[in-house]
């Protein structure tokens, strides 16, 4: 028998808090909390909780003020699981657009949301990474491959398609979903 | 108390609980209250091992067990789960394992509960001694872990659940005894479950070079584009043909080779390899644990056993170190007297006089509700009226709230007593 | 919509889908071993005494379950003992309706429950008994589990006739919370498939690469000129070929040696990555200078490997040595004309374009290939020569030895210890005794125990005598001074002290077996039984032991 069971019991709690326990805030919970209150969101970002008590599901909305994609305002609901931060959160670009790094389905090429996510990041690398996403766009590890050789072999050629693509206009056949703020 | 057949079928056992060993406690006072002890303790075991631990706990004396699993029995689990026959496949785990072992050990009573641990709550699991868990993921591990450290009351030493945990993949395995706030706990220990490696998603876009990053973009990228409107089940056999054929043909697209049915199975539903030889060993060290922490016929494991039986028989034993900080088992609840009619703010403000910890910015919240958030904008506004609302408004008595400052690295808990 | 990609057709079959999660360890070949294996299992020698029933025989049938289970062929269990109460607290394959039966039936009937693939037989007579009588009895299994003790004689002779016959044998002891359980292997078993950690396994021949390798790291001359994305994907491979080469250059045709060299090195490979891209890096570089210290190594052979290659039966094959020996016969002669092993093949992944990466590996492969061709015909010339071979070694065979090489291992067998058997097994036990921590006096506690048993079982002790103060000190003494006889310093106050207190612990229970303790040690010796039957991974050599009260676990070659 574990010796600390055998201690004399006490007297039941005095202050004797009301009946049922409650549920307790998770693990996951609080890390979010404190990764939130933690972000340096600039200018250019902003975030949006459609139900404010559920911390774990919530839109980024980046609106870039340099680069290729300024002028636009792009759209991301991230969601987390109750195994963060052991998992990554999950995020999701919700419009059609026209980037090297994203795909049509809306999939993000980002490291630390994969292969590199480890339990000591938080939300704001995940949010620095994004923002770079646009301002930096990567051609040589793309998700959309078409937009990357664009990008690759003129980079002209691509700066007019991104401006076309934002403007809900089509691109190589493909139709895009107005962006622009 | 036991009668004169019971104690001639248990003999073994009962010697063991009836007379002191060498290396068990020195208060301890072997004889027929141990085995009453034992045999009123009620247990609860769960998860993937449940087999193995039903039938041990049951061969161990334990006569009030016990059993919450969700999933059915698959044709792929008779190779381990020897209580499950081919003319169970769909039937539920714990309902059969449960009269199985009842059927064959006379005097043991086992109560099957068909569902999620998360189910259950604080009020349930007060009920049992002791906790057996081979559960198959982090997620639930840590899930019960959290909740068991909750209901530590230090008022109450029954309120202390030891949790016994263990787990299996391939040829290794460990088993880990914790003492819910006394010693290192799952999230204390959480950096030594590795994360399952991952592949870049670009890669499998578009420069695979593996079977693998075949089967992946097929199951991922495919799947997504194609078949939209079908959710994925990874146990439907015609899903995972058709994420077959379709890396199937990308890996000739590609020239590589080597995709398989059983690999788009195994990377698909992430498979752990699991045979019934390594389970046996976890299963039973866990619940050797059990026994030794209901009956103190011998001192318990502090607070690691690690398993790897690739080359010869290797065991390591060690004692895993609490973390200061740890988020769960680092700084628990304390009782806190408030005055309901106070509103939030004024009771934020109090909180930045308290000596223990003076949080001059804190953000704050209980399980269901977003209390206060001070950052990011969008949120703080949305937070703010609750300010100047009451806390009777806003909690219950006896509710838990988790506060986090800038100023700390750790968070703290204080649970809401009403004057 | 069209489905481009309709369902597959055949899926795994009903075997496979049961089988599944252990395929995953020891594939079909592993499986197919298994599956034409009996295991026979000796679970009792009878009772000890008038009042005592004997072994309980739980670690032999849990076991047994762990072997039923994956699906061995078919099993025999051994065991002159009736069913008891006692054994009903203990052992989880019987039930009420056992008591007062053979418990070789009953147990048998239970487990074939567990997989009606496997057969299951049973023999309610001593082990004695059967070897005099059918000679044929024995060697129809491929391995042999005892629950011990035995009386000494059957014990002996069974040893003997495993050993006779080559078949490997698992000796286990489970007491209160003690275990502890021996391998008897054949003099030499040699082990192909040893699934060592693929992270530490590479082969990549960076120092000595074969023509086709340095003609492409060759075509890489013009990195400098590469754009951006050809450079961030060049394999990492190629890279470090092409650094190395330029070091040679400055360095009289040497490769970078020791560790400074190797730090210098690296470095230069470092400042060769570009940094003015968006990520401010390169991955293929990254993986690279990750890769210098331990891929940059010479070949060279592993001491284990030499020693084969130093065997008798490696060096001079006969015509009925085992087809194991014939192919490593055939390697060491690849080897003296070589200097290296034939080529694994296997490449890592790493950061490429897909169709570079095919290529790079198809080089890998295709020098693979070549290497099992030439080592193919050195055994079929090794074949010809030795003359009256049952049947040509398979090609699969020599393939699967071939990408192995480097691994493989031969363990030299050795009895079933027991304590005053072998002038060895006393220096053994003396070296390793005094080691703080060691679980040699739970060792030696069930020396004492068998030691007693046996005075029992022969009639010069009585059944209570398992439980008498004057028993168990005679007997700790007896083993003591055995021990001491030619150095007195062995054991000390301390070690001495220990021996009594695993002495004590270990007649707790009187020789009972306790069910956990027994299931854990169930589940230990059926991994090695796994291993010895499908010959993958790597079984214990000899003795491990068991201690249940500290959750702690030992081997030790005794």
């Amino acid at each position: 028998m574990l010796k600390i069971w055998s201690m004399q019991q006490q007297a039941e709690n005095a202050e004797g808090a009301g009946g049922k326990k409650k549920k307790k805030v998770t693990a996951a919970q609080l890390r979010v909390q404190r990764d939130l209150q933690e972000l340096t969101l600039g200018s250019t970002m902003k975030m949006s909780f459609p139900n404010p008590d559920d911390i774990l599901n919530f839109t980024l909305t980046i609106e870039p003020d340099e680069g290729m994609y300024k002028g636009g305002a792009f759209h991301f609901s991230f969601s987390v699981n109750q195994n963060f931060p052991h998992d990554p959160p999950k995020v999701k670009c919700t419009q059609k657009i026209y980037h090297p790094n994203i795909d049509l389905e809306g999939n993000v090429c980002l490291n630390i949301l994969r292969e590199d996510w480890k339990p000591v990041l938080n939300l704001n690398a995940v949010i620095v990474g994004m923002q770079f996403l646009f301002l930096e766009p990567n051609a040589s590890d793309p998700l959309n491959k078409e937009a990357a050789d664009d990008l690759r072999q003129n980079r002209d050629a691509f700066k007019r398609n991104v401006r076309a693509s934002m403007a809900g206009g089509t691109v190589r056949s493909v139709h895009y979903e107005r962006v622009m703020k | 108390m036991a009668s004169a057949d019971s104690s001639l079928r248990w003999k073994h056992l009962h010697k063991v609980l009836t007379k002191s060993g060498p290396f068990s406690d020195e208060d301890w006072v072997p004889g027929p209250e141990t085995i009453t002890a034992l045999e009123t303790s009620k247990i609860l075991g769960a998860g993937g091992l449940g087999c193995e631990i039903l039938k041990n706990l049951a061969l161990s004396g334990f006569k009030d067990i016990h059993v919450i699993d969700m999933d059915t029995i698959d044709i792929s689990n008779l190779n381990r789960q020897f209580l499950f026959r081919q003319s169970d496949i769909g039937k539920p785990k714990a309902e059969v394992a449960a009269a199985f072992v009842e059927g064959r050990v006379k005097g043991v009573k086992i109560t099957p509960y068909v569902g999620k641990i998360q189910d259950k709550d604080e009020d349930y699991y007060m009920q049992f001694k002791i906790v057996v868990c081979g559960l198959d993921s982090i997620e639930a591990r840590r899930w019960i872990n959290a909740t068991l450290i909750g209901m530590v009351d230090p008022e109450n030493p029954e309120s202390l659940k030891p949790l016994i945990d263990g787990g299996t993949e391939g040829f290794k395995g460990q088993a880990r005894v914790i003492l819910p706030t006394l010693s290192s706990c799952i999230e204390c220990q959480l950096d030594m479950h590795a994360p399952r490696p991952a592949v870049p998603l670009c890669t499998i876009a578009t420069i695979p070079r593996q079977p693998q990053h075949c089967i992946e973009w097929a199951h991922q990228i495919a799947w997504q584009e194609q078949r939209k409107d079908h959710p994925f089940d990874t146990d439907d056999l015609d899903h995972i043909g058709w994420v077959y054929n379709a890396a199937l043909e990308r890996g000739k697209q590609f020239n590589i080779h080597g995709v398989t049915f059983q690999m788009t199975q195994g990377v698909v539903k992430n498979i752990i390899p699991a045979i019934a030889s390594t389970n046996a060993v976890i299963a039973a060290a866990t619940t050797s644990e059990a026994l030794k922490i209901a009956t103190s016929c011998n001192p318990y494991l502090d607070n690691y056993m690690m398993y790897a039986g690739e080359e010869g028989v290797y065991t390591y034993t060690f004692e895993a170190e609490k973390k200061p900080d740890c988020p769960v088992c680092g700084n628990l609840a304390r009782n806190m007297t408030v005055d309901p009619e106070m509103t939030l703010q004024d009771y934020i403000d109090t909180l930045g006089d308290r000596p223990e910890a003076q949080l001059k910015k804190p953000s704050m919240r209980t399980e269901e509700k977003t209390l206060y958030q001070r950052f990011p904008p969008q949120l703080e506004a949305q937070t703010r009226p609750n300010l100047k609302r009451k806390l009777r408004d806003l909690v219950e008595n006896g509710q838990e709230i988790a506060v986090s400052d800038p100023a700390y690295t750790i968070d703290f808990r204080y649970r809401l007593l009403f004057k | 919509m069209t489905d481009l990609f309709p369902s597959a057709q055949t899926g795994p079959s009903s075997k496979e889908r049961k089988y599944d999660r252990q395929l995953r360890l020891w594939a079909a070949s592993g499986q197919k071993a298994l599956e034409e294996s009996r295991v026979l299992l000796v679970n009792s020698d009878g009772p000890w005494g008038k009042q005592s029933t004997g072994v309980s025989g739980v670690v032999g049938v849990e076991t047994l379950k762990n072997l039923v289970l994956p699906g061995i062929g078919g099993f025999t269990i051994v065991d002159p003992a009736t069913v008891t109460e006692a054994d009903l607290g203990v052992n989880f394959f019987l039930e009420e309706q056992s008591l007062g039966k053979s418990r070789a039936a009953e147990t048998c009937r239970l487990l074939k429950e567990l997989n009606p693939d496997v057969e299951g037989n049973f023999q309610s007579k001593p082990i004695a008994e059967l070897l005099k009588k059918d000679p044929d009895f024995l060697p129809q299994y491929r391995l042999v589990l005892v629950s011990g003790p035995l009386k000494r004689s059957a014990l002996n002779a069974l040893c003997k006739a495993a050993r006779d016959l080559n078949i490997p044998m698992l000796y286990t002891r489970s007491v209160g919370f003690y275990s502890t359980f021996s391998l008897q292997l054949p003099p030499s078993f040699p082990i192909v498939e040893t699934h060592p950690d693929p992270e530490t396994t590479q082969d990549l021949r960076l120092l000595n690469p074969w023509p086709e390798l340095a003609e492409a790291a060759s075509r890489i001359d013009n990195l400098e000129t590469l754009d951006d994305h050809q450079h961030g994907h060049v394999p990492y491979l190629l890279l470090l070929l092409h650094y190395i080469e330029k070091w040679k250059e400055t360095h009289n045709g040497n490769v970078p040696s020791n560790y400074k060299e190797k730090s210098e090195f690296r470095e230069i490979v470092r400042s060769g990555a570009r940094t003015s891209n968006p990520e401010g890096g390169e991955e293929n570089y990254d993986e690279a200078v990750g890769a210098v210290l331990k891929s940059l190594n010479p070949f060279s052979l592993r001491s284990a490997i030499r020693e084969i290659f130093e065997m008798e039966e490696c060096k001079t094959p006969r015509a009925d040595s085992s087809d194991f020996w014939v192919i490593a016969s055939a390697i060491r002669e690849f080897f003296q004309q070589h200097n290296v092993l034939p080529l694994p093949g296997s490449l890592p992944d790493m950061k490429a374009q897909s169709a570079d990466y095919i290529a790079l590996q198809n080089i890998y492969k295709t020098k693979a290939r070549k290497d099992i061709e030439e080592v193919t015909n050195i055994v079929r010339k090794l074949e010809s020569i030795l003359g009256s071979r049952p049947a040509e070694i398979p090609e699969k065979d020599i393939e699967i030895f071939c990408k192995n090489a480097a691994h493989i291992k031969v363990i030299h067998g050795c009895s079933i210890p027991e304590i005053d058997r072998e002038a060895r097994i006393f220096k053994a036990i003396q070296n390793s005794i005094s080691v703080p921590d060691s679980l040699i006096p739970i060792f030696i506690a069930f020396q004492v125990l068998d030691k007693i048993v046996t005075d029992i079982q022969e009639g010069t002790l009585s059944a209570e005598s398992l439980d008498s103060e004057t028993a168990w000190n005679a007997q700790t003494d007896r083993v003591l001074s055995a021990l001491t006889h030619n150095n007195q310093s062995i054991i000390d106050e301390d070690t001495q002290e220990r021996i009594v207190e695993a002495t004590q612990e270990l007649r707790r229970t009187e020789g009972g077996e306790l069910h956990n303790i027994s299931s854990l040690t169930g589940g230990l010796v059926a991994q090695e039984a796994l291993k010895v039957i499908t010959r993958q991974y790597v079984p214990l050599d000899n003795t491990c032991i068991f201690d249940g009260v500290r959750s702690r676990s030992e081997m030790y070659k005794l």
